[in-house]
């Protein structure tokens, strides 16, 4: 009985026991933090040991009430008050804890320790109190001991008890939460809707791969970072939708600029005006036919004219489209248009009456469109988020004759304007979506299979495959603006230009020697890139297909220049 | 309201019990923007202690956190509650990640208790010292953000009253519940500052779960 005097308890708890902020808090709110206080607190329990519960009695006693003589009986009734409580919640595990705490203190109390916990029924009815029901205490016991952070690593058996002697004061609070959960956030649909269309605006750059400077090849192969020549272009229209820069087959490059066209050449970097718009219009495309001895420039009010690059004339003018012409594709004769609303056009260009053809397959402005080379399927590319696949053979040609879509795609979630047809697999076609969409999606166009897809960090603006190296760029804009390289059919990234132009870049072609890529950016300036490795002349097949490999662009030019 | 009660120089019980569920709306408004609980696009700038603090314009949270709050002011008028928790669950697993404690404590009650700090009801505290030391609390919750660990998953949040037994209770409304406590070995604690007005004080603190 000795050893259970109040002083030595304080002595022992603040020794061994650390006491974690949570459990001072705790001590706090009961006003226990003064030993005095403490000390009287058990004492007055004590003292009405027999009469009723200690919980009640804790919070109801009065501070002067005088010292019992004896501890044992009220560490006796915690105990078995606690197990009850506790076991009857289901936790055994703490009602146990209870229990050695205060068999380990007080041996002579393990006789009636053992009943209780025999017996907790029994324990439980004894302790009962008229006035406060068995439920709340329960649950307000185990509460507390939770909120308490109640360890039986960390606290020792001597606080454990000094804590469960103090229940009585968490014992009077009950821990109160509202009904109803809190509210689902977005739940105004608008809202979330808008959010989602926001979001890409507010993208973060994602983390470019090895050094965040410049372009590093993951292989062996190393990308210049640095466009090998800068062209200003003062008035090139900053618009997604539009194609305003060709390179055709003879090495002259026609672009766009404001109301005039003109044609670069790269051989010498000469550049000759072309062709002024009517007033008041612009240029939406331009499109080199395959000869690249004639250009084909879309109008924004919906004509197709037809120049000659040597003469500088224009041979025709065919009218027709309701809408702005913002993409073309050649195909030998057939200069195929796509506009703004929606309808493509096969124009003839040696009859009179043009348009032999009209596909319907778009509800939204057409962005995207290119022949494949051998000019037996002809993909496009909506604004409506659709990718469509023709066949490109005319049977009965009119002026009403419409095609079919041979099939229609709908997985992109933006507008379509990047479309590459692969050269050195004619199955392949790549597609890739605008900002909301970011994604790349090749397909196998005999099948219908999408074979591969790979989500890009940014909006693509175009698709070109290497004509030589089993790989495909991609131009982005906004937040990266970068060039990405893409292995084919690992889909790995082998080499990204971060910043490639100040603003988004928006167009891109491939030198007829497959080394070089031209983009366009929103910056008003062309950009030329050395990117692959142009064949070299011994015994590879793919450069004798080339007719034009002899006419490679003079890479030893460099430095800004003026495209006027 | 409270303001002008303050400005009286005699803050009343009443007066007190606004000015502290005010700042409980703003001190929640705040954990909520900036613990991510609600997107912050939900949020829209009001100027108030002087400073500019971000405040829910999602109509149900607004409701919501009203309704709570008219509650909790009518129990701080009867003196019934003694800390409100406001604890950030993770929306998955359920499992508490923070809890935002407010201790209340009545200043009568200190007095009782002899504390000689605490101010008589005859020398009212300025208005414009509770307001600093009210902005004071929500720049520290603001402050915060900086140590915290990030939450990289959803969340969803829980306000606890803490209730003496007598606390008028209204049926279905409250109900007991859990304490979403976070276990001792795996939290970290950091009291914050207090404010105090003549009636009440009011002690922040935040423990969150902090796994190594």
């Amino acid at each position: 009985m000795q050893p259970k005097t109040p002083s030595r308890m304080r002595a022992r708890s603040e020794v061994k026991t650390p006491i974690t902020p949570a459990l001072y808090n705790a001590m706090n709110q009961m006003s226990m933090a003064s030993p005095t206080k403490k000390r009287s607190k058990s004492k007055t329990r004590t003292e009405r040991f027999d009469m009723s519960n200690p919980f009640i009695s804790a919070t109801a006693a009065s501070h002067s009430r005088p010292a019992s003589p004896t501890k044992k009986p009220s560490h006796a009734d915690l105990g078995r008050q606690a197990a009850s409580g506790v076991i009857k919640k289901g936790d055994i595990e703490s009602s146990r804890r209870m229990m050695d705490v205060v068999a380990s203190k007080e041996p002579a109390q393990k006789p009636e320790l053992k009943r209780s916990k025999s017996t907790p029924s029994r324990a439980g009815f004894d302790q009962s109190d008229r006035f406060i029901t068995t439920r709340d205490m329960e649950k307000d016991v185990v509460a507390g001991f939770e909120k308490m952070h109640i360890q039986p690593q960390t606290a020792s058996p001597g606080h454990t008890a000094r804590l469960a002697d103090a229940t009585g004061v968490p014992l009077n609070r009950r821990i109160l939460s509202f009904h109803e959960p809190p509210p689902a956030a977005s739940s105004d649909k608008g809202l979330a809707l808008q959010r989602d269309h926001a979001k890409p605006l507010y993208a973060s750059r994602p983390n470019s791969i090895a050094t965040s400077t410049g372009a590093v090849s993951s292989k062996s192969r190393k990308i210049s970072s640095q466009p090998e020549r800068v062209l200003s272009a003062v008035n090139l229209m900053d618009d997604f939708y539009l194609n305003l820069v060709s390179w055709s087959s003879q090495n002259t490059v026609a672009v766009a600029l404001g109301q005039s066209t003109y044609i670069w050449y790269a051989e010498t970097g000469d550049v000759s005006a072309l062709a002024d718009a009517p007033e008041g219009l612009y240029p939406s495309s331009v499109e080199m036919s395959n000869d690249g001895a004639y250009v084909g420039i879309g109008l924004c009010n919906g004509d197709v004219q037809l120049y000659d690059v040597e003469s500088g004339q224009r041979m025709r003018n065919m009218t027709g489209h309701q809408g702005q012409v913002a993409c073309l594709s050649w195909s030998e004769h057939i200069l195929t248009s796509g506009c703004a609303d929606g309808s493509i056009w096969h124009h003839d260009v040696r009859i009179g009456k043009h348009k032999v053809m009209e596909l319907l397959g778009h509800t939204g402005e057409v962005c995207g469109l290119k022949w494949r080379s051998d000019g037996e399927l002809l993909a496009s590319g909506g604004n409506d988020n659709v990718v469509n696949v023709w066949d490109g053979r005319l049977g009965d040609v009119g002026e009403n004759a419409q095609g079919k879509a041979k099939w229609v795609k709908r997985n992109h979630t933006a507008a379509v304007k990047a479309l590459a047809w692969c050269p050195w697999q004619p199955s392949l076609l790549a597609t890739g979506g605008g900002t909301n969409d970011a994604t790349m999606h090749i397909w196998n166009v005999n099948t219908g299979a999408r074979v591969h897809s790979q989500k890009t960090p940014a909006q693509i603006s175009t698709l070109q495959w290497s004509p030589h190296k089993k790989e495909i760029l991609s131009t982005h804009g906004y937040p990266t603006n970068a060039i990405m390289v893409h292995a084919y059919p690992s889909m790995e990234r082998v080499a990204e230009i971060r910043d490639a132009h100040d603003s988004r870049v928006l167009f891109s072609c491939v030198s007829p020697a497959g080394d070089v890529v031209l983009t366009g950016g929103g910056d008003e300036s062309l950009k030329f890139w050395k990117i692959w490795e142009a064949p070299s002349a011994a015994g590879k097949k793919k450069k004798s297909a080339l007719e034009f490999d002899d006419r490679t662009l003079n890479t030893t030019r460099s430095g800004v220049m003026s495209i006027r | 309201m409270a303001t002008k009660q303050a400005n009286k120089q005699a803050i009343t019980l009443k007066g007190s019990t606004v000015l502290v569920t005010e700042f409980f709306k703003y001190a929640v408004n705040t954990i909520l923007f900036q613990r991510e609980v609600y997107p912050s696009d939900d949020f829209h700038m009001v100027k108030k202690y002087g400073q500019t603090v971000l405040v829910t314009q999602d109509p149900n949270v607004e409701n919501y956190l009203e309704k709570i709050l008219s509650q909790v002011q009518k129990w701080l008028l009867t003196g019934s509650v003694t800390q409100l928790v406001l604890a950030i669950i993770s929306k998955d697993t359920r499992i508490p990640l923070e809890r935002w404690v407010f201790d209340i404590k009545l200043v009568a009650e200190e007095e009782g208790s002899g504390g000689d700090d605490s101010k008589k009801p005859k020398q009212p505290k300025p208005d414009t010292e509770i307001q600093s030391e009210i902005r004071a609390i929500l720049k520290q919750i603001i402050s915060m953000v900086t140590y915290l660990p990030v939450i990289q998953e959803p969340t969803v949040f829980n306000i606890l009253a803490y209730t003496n037994d007598s606390a008028e209770v209204p049926a279905g409304e409250w109900n007991d519940s859990d304490p979403l406590a976070i276990e001792a070995s795996k939290s970290q604690q950091v009291k914050m500052r207090s404010f105090s007005t003549d009636h009440h004080r009011i002690e922040a603190m935040v423990s969150y779960r902090f796994d190594e």
